[in-house]
Order: C-alpha cells, then sequence, then structure tokens
C-alpha cells in the first residue's frame, strides 16, 4: 500500500501543534493588505492575530487570493516524488475557487504518474470544520487505511461535520460575497446576531437571529447540542480574536452538551478576512446537514 | 379672561393659528385622496394665509382695519381648492368686522356668518363633508350659542370642539374621503388653525399642542410625462386678475357672470372677486382659452398651470398594486424615520397611525388589499390600535390574517427584528417575532403638559419625564438627562443587551453625541443603535431588550 500525506490549506485554522500531532501539512494562500501580499500562514508568520485583528477594527480592508498553480504543483509533486499519495482536504468551493485549480493540477500530474494518487476533497465547510475532516483522515491513515479509503470516507462524513457560529457584524461576510442572508434579513438591525451555519452547498447561512449575544450563545449552544445527537465526543471552537467570548461560548455549550474533548484555536487570516473580527464558531461531528440556505 | 379683542390681540390669535397650521402641514398634506390632486391642501393653506400674514405689521389696534389689510393680503396668495375658500373665510371675517374697533366673543356670529356666505359663494357647486361644512356649522353654532361665552378662551373652546365634531363626520358625507379613511384635509387645516388659536389663549405655545395626526415624508417624485404620453386630466390653473377699468365696470363686475363661461372650458371651479382682484382655479384641457378669455376683463397678478397627468402619475405610483408574497407585514408607525426605517428591515406596508392618530379598520383593511398574499401579520404597536387591527382582521376573508399584540413602536421593532420570512409555517414566523416580546421595555421621553406630582416625581410643566410606559421614571431639565436617568432606572431593575434611541424631530447631533458616550461608557457590553425616528410627541422612543 503507497504512503499518503494529508494536506489541507490556510483555512483549515489547525495550529502548528494539531499539524504536527497529526502528521497534516497545508497549502497556503495569500492575503493583501494595503497592495502587499503575504502568505496566509497559519503560525501568524507575517502578522500576529491581534496585530492581523486590530488592523480589521479599524477599517483596513484585507483581500485574498486563492492558491496558485504552482504551490499546488510543488506539493503534489513533493509527495509523487517520495512515493506517496495526496488527500487534499480543501476549503468549501462555496467560499475558494482553490479547489478548481487543485484538480488541474492533479489531472495533469496523474497523466504523467498514473500510478499516483491525488484525492482533492471538497470539505464543503472551513476553519476548524475542514481541519477535522484532515484529522479524521489522519486517523484512518494511523489506522492502516489506504489513501482511497480514506478519502471515500472523507467523503462519506463531510456533510456530517456542523458548524454554527456568529460574527459581530455581517459586513465582512457581506464585503467578501460569502454569506446567504438576504438585507431584508439582517440590514439596519441594532443587537441582532445572526446565527451562521455550512449549509449542504458549502454556504456561510445566517438561518436564524438571536437578540444580543447572551441569546446568541445559547442559540449556538443548542444547535450544536442538537446537531451533536447525543454523542458528545469532540468539539473545535475558533474565534478572531475573543478569547473571553469563545471561552463564554464554550461553557454555554458544557452546560447543555458534555464534550469530552474541547478544542480552541484561532481564526486564520483568511476565514479571519472574510468573518471579521469578534466571530466565535463551534463546530462538531454530528447529524447529517440538511439545510439548504437561500437568498 | 379675556373679554374684547383688537387688531393687535388678533393678529396674535391668527399668528399662533397659523404657526399650529405649518406645523401640522405635511400631516394634512397627506390627507389628500383625490386621485387627482390639484396641489397639497396643507402647503396650499399654509402659503395662503401665510403670505398674507407675512404683509401685515401687527400694530394695527383698529380690527376692522387689521382685517381689511389681512384678507386682502391672504386673497392674494391664496392657492390651492381649500387655500381659496380659506382666503374667503377671512375676507368673510373681515366683512362682518369692517366697522368694528374691538370685538366681544358674541360679534363672532355676524363675523363666521359672512365667512360662511363668502366661503360658499367662492364654489360654483359647493360639496358637503369639506372644510366648508366645517365653515358652515361653525357658523350656525355661534348664531346659537355665541352669547353663552363671555370670554374668548370659553369661546374658542366651544368652538373648537364643534369644529371637530363636524370635522369628524366628513367621511360620513363624502364617500372618498371615507372610502380613504381620513377626515377632509381642509376642514383639517381650518381646524388646526383654531386649535393654535385656543392654545395662544389658554398661554400656551403651538408645540404643547399634540399633533393633530402623524407628519410624514412626502413620496419621492418622478416626472413621468414623455413625448408619447397623453394629456389624461388636463390643467389644473389658477390665476389672479386685476380687473381692469379700461376693460370692464368694476362696479357692474358680476362674478357668475363672469364664470359661466368657463364652465364650458373645465370643472372643479373655484371662483373669488373681492375689491377688483378675481382669483380663479379650474381644472382645463384648454388653459390658453381659460387665459385669454380672463385676460378680456384686466391682467394677471399671477398665473400657476400644473400638468395634473403628471401629478396623476404620481399618485398611480403609490396605488395599490397587489404583490403575490407568502408572508405580508403591515405595521402601523408614525414619524417618517421610523416609518422609513420599519420598511427597510422587512415591513412590507406601513400605515400612517399612532397615540395621536388611531387609523380605523378601513386603513387596516385598505392595506391588507395590497398584497395577494397566504398569511398577512398586522404590527399595531399601541395599544390603543390592538382592537381596531382585530376586528380589521377578523373582517377580512380573503387571506389569513394575524395580528401580533405589539403595544409600542419598541415592541414593533422586537418583532420585526426577530422575523425570518423564510419559515414555512404563520405559526414558526409568529413564534420568532413574538420571542422577546415579553423581554421588551419600552421608554419614553417628552416633555410634561403641566405641574403635577407623580410616581414620587415633582414635575414642573415643561420639564422633560422620562416613562416606562406605565410611571415617570426620570423628570429633568433637559431631553438628554431625563434619557439617562431613564435608562439607569430601567436597566437597573433588569439588565439590557440592546438599547436603540429612535430620535425625534428636533434632536441634534451633540445631544446623539452624548448619549452615545453616555451608554458606551455606562454600558460597555450593549448593543447601542440610533435610529432618526423623525416622530413627533416623544423626544425619544428608547427600546431595551
Amino acid at each position: 500500500m503507497r504512503d499518503y500525506i494529508i494536506l489541507t490549506d490556510s483555512t483549515s485554522d489547525l495550529t502548528y501543534e494539531m499539524r504536527q500531532q497529526y502528521g497534516i501539512e497545508y497549502v497556503p494562500m495569500q492575503y493583501i493588505i494595503d497592495g502587499v501580499e503575504y502568505k496566509a500562514s497559519l503560525d501568524w508568520e507575517s502578522h500576529n492575530p491581534k496585530e492581523y485583528y486590530d488592523l480589521m477594527r479599524n477599517g483596513t480592508r484585507v483581500f485574498t487570493s486563492q492558491i496558485l498553480k504552482d504551490t499546488y504543483y510543488e506539493a503534489f509533486h513533493n509527495a509523487i516524488s517520495e512515493g506517496k499519495d495526496v488527500i487534499y482536504i480543501a476549503c468549501s468551493s462555496a467560499l475558494s475557487a482553490s479547489i478548481n485549480v487543485a484538480r488541474l493540477v492533479a489531472m495533469e500530474l496523474t497523466q504523467k504518474h498514473p500510478e499516483a494518487g491525488i484525492y482533492c476533497i471538497d470539505s464543503l465547510i472551513s476553519s476548524l470544520g475542514q481541519g477535522y475532516l484532515a484529522m479524521e483522515a489522519s486517523r484512518k491513515r494511523a489506522a492502516g487505511l489506504s489513501a482511497a479509503d480514506t478519502a471515500a470516507y472523507i467523503e462519506s462524513i463531510k456533510l456530517c461535520v456542523n458548524q454554527c457560529g456568529t460574527v459581530s457584524s455581517l459586513e465582512y461576510l457581506r464585503r467578501a460575497g460569502r454569506v446567504k442572508a438576504s438585507k431584508a434579513f439582517f440590514g439596519n438591525l441594532f443587537g441582532v446576531k445572526p446565527i451562521i451555519i455550512s449549509d449542504i452547498k458549502g454556504q456561510n447561512y445566517a438561518y436564524k437571529k438571536a437578540k444580543g449575544t447572551l441569546n446568541a450563545r445559547i442559540a449556538i449552544a443548542e444547535h450544536i447540542r442538537d446537531a451533536a445527537n447525543g454523542v458528545y465526543e469532540e468539539l473545535f471552537l475558533t474565534h478572531a480574536d475573543c478569547e473571553e467570548d469563545i471561552l463564554l461560548l464554550r461553557d454555554e455549550i458544557l452546560k447543555i452538551a458534555p464534550f469530552k474533548n474541547v478544542t480552541v484555536s484561532t481564526i486564520g487570516p483568511i476565514v479571519g478576512a472574510s468573518v471579521g473580527p469578534g466571530t466565535v464558531i463551534a463546530f462538531c461531528h454530528g447529524t447529517e446537514v440538511t439545510i439548504e440556505g437561500n437568498e | 379672561m379675556q373679554t374684547t379683542l383688537d387688531g393687535i390681540g388678533l393678529h396674535e390669535l391668527f399668528t399662533s393659528g397659523y404657526r399650529n397650521l405649518k406645523k401640522n402641514m405635511q400631516a394634512i398634506n397627506e390627507l389628500n385622496v383625490f386621485p387627482v390632486p390639484d396641489g397639497d391642501t396643507g402647503a396650499n393653506m399654509v402659503m395662503t394665509f401665510g403670505g398674507g400674514l407675512r404683509t401685515v405689521s401687527g400694530e394695527t389696534a383698529h380690527i376692522g382695519q387689521y382685517m381689511q389689510t389681512l384678507s386682502r393680503a391672504v386673497l392674494l396668495s391664496a392657492r390651492g381648492n381649500s387655500g381659496v375658500i380659506f382666503s374667503q373665510f377671512i375676507y368673510g371675517l373681515s366683512r362682518g368686522l369692517a366697522q368694528k374697533e374691538s370685538i366681544t366673543f358674541p360679534d363672532l356670529a355676524y363675523a363666521f356668518t359672512c365667512a360662511k356666505e363668502d366661503a360658499y359663494r367662492s364654489i360654483i357647486t359647493p360639496t358637503e363633508g369639506t372644510i366648508l361644512t366645517v365653515i358652515r356649522e361653525a357658523a350656525d353654532f355661534l348664531t346659537e350659542n355665541a352669547q353663552k361665552y363671555p370670554s374668548f378662551e370659553e369661546g374658542f373652546d366651544a368652538l373648537q370642539a364643534q369644529m371637530t365634531a363636524t370635522l369628524k363626520k366628513t367621511p360620513e358625507l363624502l364617500p372618498v374621503l371615507k372610502e380613504a379613511g381620513v377626515v377632509d384635509s381642509g376642514g383639517a387645516g381650518l381646524v388646526c388653525f383654531i386649535d393654535g388659536i385656543c392654545a395662544h389663549l389658554r398661554g400656551e405655545s403651538v408645540d404643547d399642542i399634540p399633533d393633530w395626526t402623524d407628519i410624514s415624508a412626502p413620496a419621492a417624485q418622478t416626472v413621468d410625462f414623455g413625448p408619447d404620453s397623453r394629456l389624461e386630466y388636463g390643467y389644473c390653473t389658477e390665476f389672479i386678475l386685476q380687473l381692469m377699468n379700461y376693460k370692464t365696470d368694476l362696479s357692474r363686475f358680476d362674478l357668475q357672470k363672469f364664470t359661466k363661461p368657463l364652465e364650458e372650458m373645465g370643472d372643479s371651479i373655484v371662483a373669488v372677486h373681492n375689491d377688483g382682484i378675481v382669483k380663479i382655479h379650474i381644472h382645463t384641457f384648454t388653459p390658453e382659452l381659460v387665459l385669454g378669455y380672463g385676460r378680456r376683463f384686466g391682467e394677471f397678478v399671477s398665473v400657476k398651470i400644473e400638468n395634473m397627468s403628471i401629478q396623476h402619475s404620481q399618485v398611480q405610483q403609490e396605488a395599490p398594486q397587489r404583490e403575490k408574497v407568502k408572508y405580508a407585514i403591515i405595521a402601523v408607525a408614525s414619524g417618517a424615520g421610523i416609518k422609513e426605517y420599519f420598511e427597510s428591515i422587512g415591513a412590507s406596508y406601513i400605515i400612517d397611525g399612532g397615540q395621536t392618530n388611531n387609523p380605523p379598520v378601513s386603513a387596516f383593511l385598505e392595506a391588507f388589499e395590497r398584497f395577494d398574499a397566504e398569511h398577512i401579520v398586522v404590527l399595531p404597536n399601541n395599544s390603543n390600535i390592538i382592537l381596531t387591527a382585530n376586528q380589521a382582521a377578523e373582517s377580512y376573508t380573503q387571506c389569513d390574517v394575524r395580528v401580533i399584540p405589539t403595544k409600542s413602536i419598541v415592541e414593533g421593532y422586537s418583532a420585526l427584528s426577530m422575523m425570518n420570512l423564510w419559515c414555512d409555517t404563520v405559526e414558526e414566523l409568529l413564534e420568532d417575532m413574538s420571542a422577546n416580546l415579553s423581554s421588551v421595555t419600552t421608554g419614553y421621553v417628552t416633555t410634561s403638559i403641566r405641574d403635577t406630582h407623580m410616581d414620587g416625581l415633582d414635575i414642573s410643566k415643561g420639564a422633560y419625564i422620562g416613562l416606562d410606559g406605565k410611571h415617570i421614571l426620570a423628570s429633568e431639565a433637559s431631553r438628554v438627562e431625563a434619557a439617562k436617568k431613564l435608562v439607569q432606572q430601567i436597566t437597573a431593575a433588569t439588565p439590557k443587551e440592546v438599547i436603540i434611541f429612535f430620535y425625534g424631530e428636533g434632536v441634534n447631533e451633540e445631544e446623539i453625541a452624548e448619549l452615545s458616550g453616555f451608554l458606551q461608557t455606562e454600558y460597555p457590553m450593549t448593543d447601542i443603535g440610533f435610529v432618526a425616528g423623525r416622530q413627533t410627541v416623544y423626544d425619544f422612543i428608547i427600546s431595551l431588550e
């Protein structure tokens, strides 16, 4: 059986420690501030999280760009050269077009190297939801599954990763074109927090409203509890420079859904650029997502 | 007690009357129900009387002389149907008071009778249920009762009550008013004018008078008359003509004979003649013939011609269009800013109304008719309107109508802000919209209209008071301080997560900045919002959730 690498990208929000622990690599996207392009490092090589989100708070617009063809080529080619296959768990195709580039590169390379397997999986989610799928792939690899079997497994569970979160302002998501929410639904409302899930198409979908931060936390906790459906194994939490809020959310969830393991990470620069500072998101493996967002 | 009145005193009364008319101008404008409006009644009446008032000094003690100067000036600035009738009313008063140096209240009986005659004389075919009816019944009332009132205070109060009663029944006399669910606009203008006079007699400013009804922004106007348009409604044509000695014999000028040929040229004719000045209002397809005819008798002081097809298209744009929707949300609101805001957050239609202006059942039915909806949800937003909304909902058979008994604008906001129009069933929609109503508190800041002691507070007239709907929780010299105190009192009882200020007409940016700073400091964890509600009566309506 051929060995394989597990590759993800800048939107997986996996910390250095998590990547080390699970043997996961990532290909970076780029972010652009004031015309200067930076590697979207999950280790915050150019700006630290506080600097980065403060820039956004002060009105600096951050642009992002998808993964370059050469970056994919290099990552895939290196693996093949070492005799390895690739499982690439990509950011939701509804949020980034990167996976299309990855598939093109994979096609080119497998034509030249028919023995190699490159599996590009559209995770239909982002942040630690995507990161979780990479961890699951790693666990299956450790359990001895082949690349093909692991890829099939990930495909089969990807819609069972539930996301639920809220943002401090919908403006970032709206500006980035990365949310389904009609203007009348959230236009000019004060104190109304959108409760955002990832739908069956991998879109961020503001499917519900909550009045005030406390009610928003309760709504997220209830959504996660219902999604987990009695199986409280792993809870993943990410935040965009609002640690206090994410800990309050953790407590609120644990009150009604006693997860055994809780992982907290910071939302990386790519997801952060489109959700904005003050965002909190929870993920868990649970029942299959069936909601599809509409305008 | 004021038992006599001279020209100077009358000028003061008229000034106060005019100010109140002006204050309510927009609301009166909106009472225009006719499919082809010839201008806006409120604006026309304001300009009619204001134009006259500006030309008099207010220092003429002789009341007859004062009235003569004023009435002539008012006649010259008269515009619009109601404006012309109003100017005739003033002219009639001047005729009735011509020989007087000063008057007592009972003297007004004769003056009003003259006013009635002149007002009716100006209309070729008088219509009942209009300002004419209000004038006629006022004159009849004074003829019968003026002797009972030795003072102007008592007399005008009684007159005002009588005129208001007549105004209220105008819809019964004029079906078009009843259909539209409004009272006659010209009559309303006249009552506003009298309200202002009463306020002055009570020693109050017109600012103390609750608005006759609420004020709304005029609809955006677009001109829709192009090279291929058809002239469907003709021209609203008005002119003031100075009769010339070399063209006609002024002493033998007969208005009826003069207007006879005009009836061939158009309709809706209003004609007035005083002291060699003729004022004509007519709807005609051939304004050139009308002007040509008029000029045979004199020279124009002024001419105004407006294409009514354009006016009509503006009205048509606002005309009901049945929109096919799953859910239609109909909210009652007043305050131009609040209405706009409610529409921006998802209300399908706003019925104008509130504390001082409870909309009738017909207004709800008319609103329901606008939508081809599966379900209609109504937000009455006032405890006095819930019953009417329920009655309308019950009597409407074309679709399911639900009423969420919201008791204030703030509760209405809460419901609108939580609604989700994609939900599958109306029950879910109602549940979402009602979810937070029990945790909403409404705060109001307004001025006290009298000295009083209430809820343990000594309140002086004119002080700014803060209420939570049930109790007065603050009484302060400034509205900003009253608002701060009120918010503190309410949040001390129940912590709140969201505070929104709907600020009224006249609140300035410094005040908003001060409140904003205060709230951010005192409630750092709270979501704070400000909406230019442009409502009257309440300086602030505060939502605390």
